[in-house]
C-alpha cells in the first residue's frame, strides 16, 4: 500500500511540476510581447544576416545603414514638423543569420514589439521575400537595400520598396552591353553564348534578362547552351566540359563568390577560353582578387553600383565609409542601403509626422537628388521598386578595374575580345 | 475500505492526467483576448508549431527509438501542399489535411525501403531523402524553383486565427501522443526501441507498426508545416527542407526530455523562446550560447528538462524522507 | 564525345574521389573505433582550413608544410575534446543519439569561433601550385588536385599499414570489432580511444587544410563535405578503410558523369538518392559484399 502510494505521489509530483513548468513557459513568452517607444526617437529596424550564408554583403549593407544614421543624427537628427524638433534616429538591429523563418519574424517583432517607423531589411531575394508579407500586414514601410526580384513587388503590396532595380533589368543590360560592343566593331556578330546559372533566384532571372535581350534583337548573339548549378560545387569539371562541347564565344555565369572561385579556377586549369566572360556581379570582389590573382582580368560583372562612379558623393561616401567602417566599401553592397536610409529619411521629413502611412505616402514620391546610385537620382518606381541604370564594370590588370558602360559614367574602355595569354 | 481505494486510484489518476493539460489549453486559448501584443501572439504561434512537430517526431524518434534526421521533408512537403491548395482556393482546414496526407503518404514512401535498416544507417538514409527533395523543389519550376512560392492573402490578416488553429493542432498532437502512451501501441514502440527483436518475438510487427507510427509522425509534422506555411505566406526550398530544420526538430524532444509525453512540449517552447531572445539579444554569440547548451544538457542531463524535474524531485523526496518505507 | 574529353572527365572524377577520401578518413576512425559519428568533423575541417591559411599568409608557411602540421597540432586538440567531452558519455557499441549531439553543439560551438574569430567574408589561399597542371598529351591534371589525391593514398596506406603491422593497430582493431573482448585480451581501451579519437581529429584538420589548398572557405565551411563524407562512409562500409576508397571514387564517378545526363542542378539529389538506395540494396556498404565474398569462398 504504502509502495503504491508512494509511487503514485511521485508521479502525480512530477505531472504537477511538469505542468507547471510548461504553463510558465507559456506565460513567460506571452508576457515577452512588451516593447515600447518613448516617443523621442525615431525608431527604424534593421534586419540583416550577419551569420550564415549571406553573411558578408549583410555585414556592408548593415554597415551602410549605419553611417547614413550616424551623418542623419551628427547633423542633429530629423526635422519632424508635427514634434516640433529634430529627433535622432535609433537603429533596432537583428541579425537574421541568413534565415528566412528568423527573417521574417524578426522583422514582425521589429513592426509589433518594437514599434519602429519602418523596417530596412532583406538581403537577398529569399530573405526579401520572406520579409515583404510583413509591411502590408502591419501597415510599416519596409524598404529592401539587398533583394532585386521584381516579383517581390509586383503584388498589390503598397508598403513594399526597394533600391535595386530588377535582376532581371541586370541581365538585360549585360546583353545591351555586349550588344554596343558588336556595334563598335569590337565582337563580331551572331557570336555564340553559353550560360551557366546559379540555381537561386538571381541566376535564373539574370539568365531570363539576358534571354529577353537577345530575342528582341536578333542577329547579335544566340544562346547555345544554359544550364543551372547547385550552389557549393565541389567540382565543375562535368559543367565546364558542357560548356567547351557547345562551342560558345562568350561564357557568362552567375555565381557566389565561393563558386566563382572554384569555377574560375577550373576553368583556368582547363586551359579553356572565351571571348568575353562574367560571373554576374561578382567582378572587382577583394575576395575574388586575392582567391583568383591575374585570373580575374578582363572579366566583366553587371552591378548596381561602383565606388569608381564619377560622382562627387560616391567619393566623400568611399572616404565616409572607410573611416566608419575601417574598410573599402566592396562590391555594391553598402551603397543601397546607404541611399535607403537616406530616403526615409526625406521621406519622415516631408511627411512631417511619424504616422507610418503618411510616410509610406511620402515615400512613394521621394526624390533623392544627391544618390549615390547611377544617374544619381533615387526614385522609387510605381511598384515601390527603383529603376535605376546599372554600370558594367571590367576588371584590368595590375589590380584596377574600370567601369565601361553606359558611356557617361565609364571610366575606361572596355576591352573585348579578351587577350588570349 | 482497500477495494475502494484502488477503485478510486485509476480515475484520479486519469483526472489528474487529463484536467491541467485541458486547463492550460483553455488558458492558452483566452490569451489572445487579453490583449498581449501581437509579437506575444507570434511566439505562442511559433512555439505551438514547434510542439506539433516536435511531439510527432517523438513519438517516432523517442517513443518508438527511429531517430530520423530528416523530418525537414514532411514538414516542408506539408508546407508546400498547404501554399498550393490555399492559392488554388482551398479553404484553410482542408488544406492542412491535404498536408497531413501528404506528409502520411510521403512517409510510407520513405519508409517502406529505409525501416529495413538500423541505427545510425537509418538516420542518414533520412538525410538523403531530405536533401535529395530539397534540391528537387529548388529545380522544380512549377513550384516557384529558387524563388520559392508565395500564398495570395485573401482578405485581411487575421493573426488570432492563426494562433487557433495551431493552438488546436497542438492540442490534438499532445493528445494523440498521451493516447499512444497509455495504449497497446505505445508499449509496442518502447518494445521495439528497446530491442527489435525480442519485440518481434514476443508478436509485435516491427515493420509495420514502424510505418504506422512514421505516418502519425510525417502527417503531424506535415500539418506543422501547413499551419506555418499559412502564416508566413512564402515558402523556400531552403527554408522548408533545409536540414537546420530537421535539426531543429530533433533537438527539442532531446531538450525537454526524449520520449516523455511533455518532454517535446517544453523542449519546443524553450528553444523557441531560447532561440527568439537569443538571436534578438546576442547576434555575434547565438551559435557558440546554443552549441553550449546542448553539450551541456548532453553531459549533464540527458533526460533534458524533466529529467532534471524528475531528478529534483527526487532529491527531495530522499531529503524529507516523503514516500520512504522501511 | 571524344576520347580526350572522357578521360580528362574520368581523371577529374578519380581526383575528385581523392579529395572526398582525404576529407572521409577522420571520420571513418572515429566511427570505426568509437562508433561515434563526429559530426563536429566539419568544424575540424574548417579550423584545419583557417590553421593553414595564418600558416600561409601570416609566416608565409607552404600550405602543403602547413597540412603537415596540421597532424601534431589537431591531434593534440582531438585528444584534448576527448578528455574534456567525448569521455563523460557512455560508451556503447552502437552510435549513440547522445554522442551524435554532443558533437553537433560542439560544431556550433566552432562554427561561432569561427566567425568571432575571422568574420564572415570567405577566405582563400592562393600560391603559384594553385593554377599549375601537369599535362600528359590531351589530359590535364591540376596539379593541387594530385597533391590532395597522393595525400589521400598516403593517408589510407599508412592507416591500413598500421593497422595490420603494428600493435596500436591490432588495438584498434579489436576495439573496433568487439570493445569488451577487446578489453579482455588487454586493450586498454580508454587510451585507446582517446587516441583513436585524436587520430580522427588530426586528420580532419589536415584535410581542411588540403581543402583550404583548392576551394574558398568561411567558418560554416564543412557542411556540404559532412553530407558527403556519410555518403562515402556509408557506401565503403562504416568500418574499413578501404571502403573509404571506393566509396569516394563512387560517389566521384557518379556526380561527375551525371552532369552528362542530367541537368547539373539535380546533381546533389543524385548522390543522395545513390547514398539511400546504397543503404537499402547494400546495408553493411561494397566492403560488406566484400566481406560477405571472403567469408563465403
Amino acid at each position: 500500500m504504502t509502495h503504491l502510494s508512494s509511487k503514485r505521489s511521485f508521479r502525480l509530483c512530477a505531472r504537477s511540476l511538469n505542468f507547471l513548468l510548461v504553463a510558465i513557459c507559456f506565460f513567460t513568452i506571452a508576457g515577452c510581447g512588451k516593447g515600447g517607444n518613448s516617443g523621442n526617437e525615431i525608431r527604424v529596424g534593421v534586419v540583416m544576416p550577419i551569420t550564415g550564408r549571406e553573411a558578408k554583403p549583410g555585414q556592408y549593407q548593415r554597415e551602410g545603414i549605419e553611417l547614413a544614421i550616424k551623418q542623419i543624427n551628427d547633423a542633429g537628427g530629423i526635422m519632424v514638423k508635427e514634434k516640433g524638433k529634430k529627433l535622432r534616429v535609433k537603429e533596432v538591429f537583428y541579425d537574421d543569420a541568413s534565415d528566412q523563418a528568423k527573417s521574417a519574424g524578426l522583422v514582425e517583432r521589429a513592426m509589433t514589439t518594437d514599434e519602429v517607423t519602418a523596417v530596412i531589411g532583406g538581403y537577398s531575394t529569399a530573405l526579401g521575400e520572406a520579409e515583404s508579407v510583413m509591411p502590408d500586414r502591419y501597415q510599416t514601410p519596409w524598404i529592401t537595400p539587398g533583394a532585386a526580384a521584381a516579383h517581390i513587388f509586383s503584388r498589390d503590396y503598397t508598403y513594399t520598396f526597394g533600391t535595386l532595380s530588377s535582376t532581371d533589368l541586370l541581365g538585360y543590360t549585360t546583353g545591351e552591353f555586349l550588344g554596343s560592343l558588336t556595334d563598335a566593331g569590337k565582337l563580331k556578330k551572331d557570336l555564340a553564348v553559353a550560360l551557366a546559372l546559379e540555381n537561386t533566384d538571381h541566376g535564373v532571372e539574370y539568365g531570363e534578362g539576358i534571354q529577353r535581350w537577345i530575342q528582341e534583337h536578333p542577329g547579335y548573339f544566340r544562346v547555345v547552351f544554359s544550364e543551372k548549378f547547385d550552389l557549393g560545387g565541389t567540382d565543375f569539371s562535368g559543367l565546364l566540359q558542357k560548356v567547351k562541347a557547345s562551342k560558345a564565344d562568350i561564357f557568362l555565369a552567375d555565381a557566389h563568390l565561393q563558386d566563382y572561385i572554384t569555377m574560375e579556377r577550373q576553368y583556368i586549369q582547363s586551359g579553356m577560353y572565351h571571348q568575353m566572360i562574367s560571373y554576374g556581379a561578382r567582378g572587382p570582389d577583394q575576395d575574388a582578387r586575392k582567391a583568383l590573382g591575374d585570373a580575374t582580368n578582363y572579366i566583366f560583372a553587371g552591378l548596381w553600383w561602383s565606388k569608381k562612379l564619377p560622382y562627387p558623393q560616391v567619393k566623400k561616401f568611399d572616404a565616409d565609409y572607410q573611416a566608419f567602417a575601417g574598410h573599402e566599401p566592396d562590391s555594391y553592397y553598402p551603397a543601397p542601403a546607404y541611399d535607403a536610409m537616406r530616403a526615409l529619411a526625406m521621406a519622415i521629413e516631408q511627411a512631417g509626422t511619424l504616422n507610418k502611412t503618411a510616410i509610406r505616402d511620402a515615400l512613394k514620391n521621394v526624390e533623392l537628388k544627391d544618390s549615390l546610385m547611377p544617374g544619381q537620382v533615387l526614385r522609387f518606381g510605381k511598384m515601390g521598386q527603383v529603376e535605376l541604370p546599372f554600370v558594367i564594370v571590367q576588371n584590368k590588370p595590375d589590380d584596377k578595374s574600370d567601369i565601361v558602360y553606359p558611356k557617361d559614367a565609364a571610366t575606361g574602355e572596355a576591352v573585348a575580345p579578351k587577350p588570349r595569354k | 475500505m482497500k477495494q475502494d481505494a484502488r477503485r478510486n486510484a485509476p480515475s484520479l489518476s486519469r483526472f489528474v492526467t487529463i484536467a491541467p493539460p485541458l486547463f492550460l489549453v483553455v488558458i492558452l486559448a483566452l490569451v489572445p483576448l487579453a490583449h498581449p501584443g501581437p509579437n506575444a501572439i507570434r511566439l505562442l504561434f511559433i512555439s505551438l508549431v514547434w510542439i506539433t512537430a516536435s511531439v510527432g517526431w517523438n513519438i517516432l524518434g523517442g517513443v518508438a527509438g527511429q531517430v530520423s534526421f530528416g523530418f525537414a521533408v514532411f514538414y516542408g512537403l506539408g508546407a508546400y501542399a498547404t501554399a498550393i491548395s490555399l492559392n488554388a482556393g482551398l479553404d484553410r482546414l482542408p488544406s492542412l489535411a491535404l498536408a497531413a496526407l501528404v506528409g502520411a503518404t510521403t512517409s510510407l514512401l520513405v519508409g517502406l525501403p529505409t525501416f529495413r535498416l538500423r541505427g545510425p544507417y537509418f538516420a542518414i538514409a533520412t538525410i538523403g531523402v531530405s536533401e535529395a527533395v530539397r534540391v528537387v523543389m529548388t529545380n522544380l519550376a512549377v513550384t516557384g524553383g529558387a524563388s520559392g512560392y508565395r500564398i495570395t492573402e485573401k482578405g485581411a490578416f487575421n493573426q488570432r486565427l492563426h494562433f487557433y488553429v495551431a493552438l488546436g493542432l497542438a492540442a490534438g498532437a499532445v493528445a494523440i501522443s498521451m493516447l499512444i502512451r497509455h495504449s497497446k501501441l505505445g508499449l509496442a514502440l518502447i518494445s521495439i526501441r528497446e530491442d527489435e527483436d525480442a519485440a518481434s518475438d514476443l508478436g509485435v510487427n516491427p515493420y509495420a507498426t514502424k510505418l504506422l507510427t512514421h505516418a502519425l509522425a510525417a502527417a503531424l509534422t506535415a500539418a506543422a508545416g501547413g499551419v506555418y506555411a499559412g502564416y508566413s505566406a512564402f515558402v523556400h526550398p531552403n527554408g522548408v527542407f533545409g536540414f537546420d530544420i530537421s535539426v531543429a526538430i530533433l533537438l527539442m524532444p532531446i531538450i525537454g526530455g526524449i520520449g516523455t509525453v511533455w518532454g517535446p512540449v517544453i523542449g519546443a517552447v524553450v528553444y523557441g523562446l531560447v532561440q527568439e531572445e537569443l538571436i534578438a539579444s546576442f547576434p555575434q554569440f547565438h551559435l557558440f550560447l546554443y552549441g553550449a547548451l546542448l553539450i551541456l544538457i548532453i553531459l549533464f542531463e540527458p533526460g533534458g528538462v524533466l529529467g532534471l524535474i524528475n531528478q529534483l524531485i527526487r532529491f527531495v523526496k530522499a531529503r524529507t524522507g516523503v514516500g520512504a518505507h522501511t | 564525345m571524344n576520347t580526350a574529353d572522357f578521360l580528362n572527365l574520368l581523371v577529374a572524377a578519380v581526383l575528385l574521389a581523392g579529395v572526398y577520401a582525404a576529407m572521409s578518413v577522420g571520420m571513418t576512425i572515429i566511427y570505426g573505433v568509437l562508433k561515434i559519428v563526429n559530426l563536429a568533423h566539419a568544424g575540424f575541417l574548417m579550423l584545419g582550413a583557417y590553421f593553414v591559411y595564418e600558416l600561409y599568409t601570416r609566416a608565409n608557411i607552404d600550405p602543403l608544410l602547413g597540412v603537415i602540421l596540421a597532424f601534431p597540432v589537431f591531434f593534440l586538440i582531438g585528444v584534448a575534446v576527448y578528455w574534456l567531452l567525448v569521455r563523460r558519455i557512455p560508451r556503447s557499441d552502437q552510435p549513440t543519439l547522445s554522442s551524435l549531439l554532443l558533437l553537433f553543439g560542439l560544431w556550433l560551438v566552432l562554427q561561432n569561433l569561427g566567425y568571432l574569430i575571422w568574420g564572415n567574408g570567405d577566405h582563400a589561399i592562393l600560391t603559384p601550385r594553385t593554377f599549375s597542371t601537369f599535362q600528359i598529351g590531351p589530359i590535364i591534371f591540376p596539379t593541387v588536385r594530385l597533391v590532395v589525391f597522393g595525400a589521400a593514398v598516403a593517408s589510407l596506406a599508412c592507416l591500413e599499414f598500421a593497422l595490420h603491422r603494428t600493435w596500436f593497430g591490432r588495438a584498434i582493431r579489436a576495439l573496433m570489432q568487439n570493445s569488451d573482448a577487446g578489453r579482455i585480451a588487454g586493450v586498454h581501451v580508454d587510451r585507446t580511444a582517446q587516441v583513436a579519437f585524436g587520430i580522427g581529429i588530426a586528420f580532419a584538420g589536415a584535410a581542411g587544410g588540403l581543402l583550404a589548398m583548392m576551394y574558398s572557405f568561411t567558418p560554416d565551411f564543412g557542411g556540404s563535405f559532412l553530407l558527403r563524407a556519410f555518403v562515402i562512409i556509408v557506401l565503403g562500409g562504416l568500418e574499413s578503410f578501404a571502403g573509404v576508397a571506393v566509396g569516394a571514387l563512387i560517389l566521384a564517378l557518379v556526380e561527375t558523369f551525371s552532369i552528362l545526363l542530367i541537368p547539373s542542378g539535380y546533381q546533389p539529389a543524385i548522390s543522395f538518392s545513390l547514398l539511400v538506395l546504397a543503404l537499402v540494396i547494400l546495408p553493411d556498404g561494397v566492403a560488406g559484399l566484400w566481406k560477405k565474398r571472403q567469408r563465403l569462398a
